[in-house]
């Protein structure tokens, strides 16, 4: 109760001081994209996070907090190709902010700046779970991150000229940090060139694009369903001959299926970060990918 | 409370009026008949049809698919219906099998089409707090109809006529608020008012516990920032047992004498 009553308060507070400082509101859907906004804006934004890493992003139960959240937002910040196709539209209309409406300059998505894999050929509906418009998780290939910098900051500016300078600066000086930061990781990341891992589902796509990983078998291919025994069999028999080097998954992903393919294979189970607070090391993007290439590093034979 | 506290209660507390203003007559009916269950499988099955509508290739949206879920709602009401008369003895159980029958059919006919997953989970899952105006017109539309039909013929509505109200209130209400609000509306003012003789007076007490639950719920909500239609069913469990234990000691001797006046 004390804890709620606090929250309370610090909405109340933040609802004074937001309204008397001239800092841009900012609605994010994920953490990865408010640590880039901390980067390229600083304290001239206050920003509110709708999910953390534990919470399945593409799922999100109502609370006030996020409709006022919403409400007051200058600009929101989300991924898009339809990661939160079951709860932004909805907040959206709930909140009614023409400012942060589909195509205008307040809504940002950022997948619409990079260059998304596993887009079908064909939708064919028989395929269930491909996305129409590619795989969503686009945050752990850097390359992405870059790009969505640069666009982010030319919003940043669009919606707040005053600040410009600013941001153009903080976003100069950030891809500098980015690009020396991801010229390290490469070359650490040599010898993970080609390493085998199962995942659970595509959430690692572009991390195991950008790093030359093998993802060898996914155990939920279809999110929520759970694998027949026929696919099960597949991968076991597929995997036993030859085992990964282990079985990754994100901090909101269930264990089961990975206890379920370690204890038959005798594997490493890797929980990566995923996104910033995954591990308690992984407090912005930088340390996310620091985290990410070392655990890997620690289960590469 | 500000404008915009009002502003999000406002739709939610017009949302669980209409959900309330169905579902207390009928959830008397259901305890009387030791039915409870019938809710879930209902809804359930209202699902299945969804899902069904989505293989089929039917576009997803606007009301082909409601039209899915009231067909396949109403032809469990049926099947209900029959087994009522058939083996009235096992009726609970029957319905709880219908249920999980649907539950396991959907992850069957999901294995091939997760796009009908999506659209079962908003079926089931609707959250109170993402209900808009406009959403609640076509609801209205239901609730006034189920209620007049309810009035009209509530003496003879042994048969079939009550499983099709229900199918009818169970869709759209879910739809709106989610099923464990659905269940909680539907059961606990019923509960908190079991022992009250006079139908006029129970259903009057009934839609005051399910009211000041859904309110009192709606603001806790707001206050501390929680998921609404979790804390929803907490305070309408509340109220139920300040209504049972409170209010109705010291209003019963009128009911009491009131029927004994009629008789």
């Amino acid at each position: 109760m004390v804890g709620s009553m606090l929250r309370v308060l610090t909405l109340i507070i933040g609802l004074v001081v937001t309204s008397t400082a001239s800092a841009l509101n900012v609605f994010v859907c994920q953490p990865e994209w408010d640590s880039l906004l901390q980067e390229l804006a600083g304290d001239k934004v206050e920003s509110t996070v709708a999910t953390t890493a534990f919470q399945d992003p593409h799922r999100l139960q109502a609370r006030p907090s996020l409709i006022a959240a919403v409400r007051q937002a200058d600009l929101i910040v989300c991924t898009g190709a339809d990661m939160e196709i079951g709860w932004l539209p909805l907040l959206l209309r709930r909140a009614g902010n023409a400012k942060v409406q589909d195509g205008n300059p307040g809504n940002f998505v950022a997948a619409n700046y990079v260059r998304r894999v596993e887009i079908p050929v064909t939708i064919d509906r028989a395929q269930g779970d491909v996305h129409p418009q590619g795989n969503p998780h686009i945050h752990l290939n850097p390359r992405n991150i870059e790009r969505v910098a640069d666009a982010l900051a030319e919003r940043l500016i669009n919606i707040d000229p005053s600040n410009s300078a600013e941001y153009q600066s903080r976003l100069d000086d950030f891809q500098r940090r980015w690009s020396d930061a991801t010229e390290d990781w490469e070359e650490r990341a040599i010898p993970l060139e080609g390493m085998r891992l199962a995942a659970h589902h595509r959430s690692f796509s572009y991390l195991a694009e950008w790093l030359d990983l093998d993802i060898v078998a996914t155990l939920e291919p279809k999110p929520g369903i759970p694998a027949s025994a026929a696919q099960l069999a597949t991968i076991l028999e597929q995997l036993t001959p030859n085992p990964p080097a282990g079985v990754i998954r994100t901090p909101y992903e269930n264990e089961k299926p990975s206890h379920w393919l370690s204890a038959r294979i005798d594997i490493a189970e890797i929980v990566l970060p995923f996104t910033i607070g995954g591990t308690p090391g992984s407090v912005d993007l930088f340390s996310l990918y620091d985290e990410t290439i070392r655990m890997l590093e620690e289960h590469n034979r | 409370m500000n404008e915009f506290e009002l502003s999000i209660i406002g739709p939610a507390f017009l949302a669980s009026l209409l959900v309330l203003s169905t579902h207390v007559p009928l959830g008397t009916e259901v305890l009387r008949r030791g039915i409870i269950f019938i809710d879930l499988a209902i809804a359930q099955v209202a699902g299945l049809g969804v899902i069904a509508a989505d293989t089929m290739g039917w576009e997803a949206e606007g009301w082909l698919v409601q039209i899915a879920a009231v067909s396949a709602a109403l032809i469990a009401a049926y099947i209900l219906h029959w087994t009522d008369k058939r083996w009235p003895e096992i009726q609970e159980a029957l319905i709880g099998v219908c249920f999980i029958l649907a539950a396991v059919t959907a992850i069957l006919m999901l294995a091939e089409n997760p796009h009908g997953g999506e659209h079962m989970k908003e079926l089931l899952v609707g959250q109170i707090l993402w209900v808009n105006f406009d959403q609640l017109l076509p609801v209205a539309i239901v609730s006034a109809l189920v209620l007049v039909a309810w009035y009209w013929m509530r003496d003879h509505l042994q048969g079939f006529g009550f499983y099709a109200l229900f199918a009818f209130a169970i869709t759209a209400s879910v739809q709106l608020v989610g099923i464990y609000l659905v269940f909680a509306c539907l059961i606990i003012p019923a509960i908190a008012t079991r022992h009250i003789l006079r139908r006029g007076i129970r259903i009057v007490c009934g839609y005051g516990v399910g009211i000041v639950g859904c309110l009192a719920g709606l603001m806790i909500s707001v206050r501390g920032d929680f998921p609404a239609g979790a804390v929803i069913v907490w305070s309408l469990a509340v109220s139920a047992l300040m209504f049972a234990w409170l209010v109705w000691p010291m209003i019963r001797h009128k009911d009491h004498s009131a029927e004994t006046n009629i008789g």
